[in-house]
């Protein structure tokens, strides 16, 4: 049970964290490793075998989005 | 030690709503979205709905991708 405790607490850390940083670049970082931690957490909370699916659906869903977010602020910073 | 994560879950949630209320850029608003959306998985996640789970976190991009592409068109909305 100490396990997910971290992992939520890190989580929250870094959205704390991105919300308040001023910076839209330097928030994706952040955005990154509370994605990560949340993945883990789901994976860690219950046992049951479709946890591993809808870890690896939130996964692949999250770095998908902030991937997007980054390269399109790049495209429009970059004209 | 379940009521942690469970209170840890609905506090990201409404700090990702507040926070995209607040923020004033778009791509701010967009990454707030995503925090929100790290809070609603966990939370469904710790109530046990996996399969509702699993299809918010493969929606949850489609969305912000469509935002995206509307976005990328306004030089403004990177300031």
């Amino acid at each position: 049970m100490i396990v997910e405790g971290i992992c939520v607490v890190i989580a929250v850390y870094c959205a704390v964290r991105a919300v308040f940083e001023p910076k839209t670049l330097k928030k994706l970082p952040y955005l990154n490793v509370m994605n990560f931690a949340v993945a883990g957490t789901i994976v860690l909370l219950i046992p049951h075998p479709i946890t591993v699916f809808a870890a690896i659906a939130y996964f692949i869903g999250s770095t998908l989005e902030s991937n997007a977010i980054a390269s399109t602020f790049a495209q429009l910073e970059g004209e | 030690m379940t009521d942690l994560i469970l209170i840890l879950a609905i506090f990201l949630a409404l700090f990702g709503g507040i926070a995209a209320l607040v923020v004033r850029s778009a791509f701010d608003k967009l990454i707030c979205l995503g925090i929100l959306t790290a809070g609603a998985v966990l939370f469904l996640v710790e109530k046990g709905y996996l399969d509702a789970a699993i299809v918010v976190s493969l929606l949850m991009p489609v969305g912000t991708i469509f935002i995206l592409l509307l976005l990328g068109k306004k030089r403004e909305a990177a300031k």
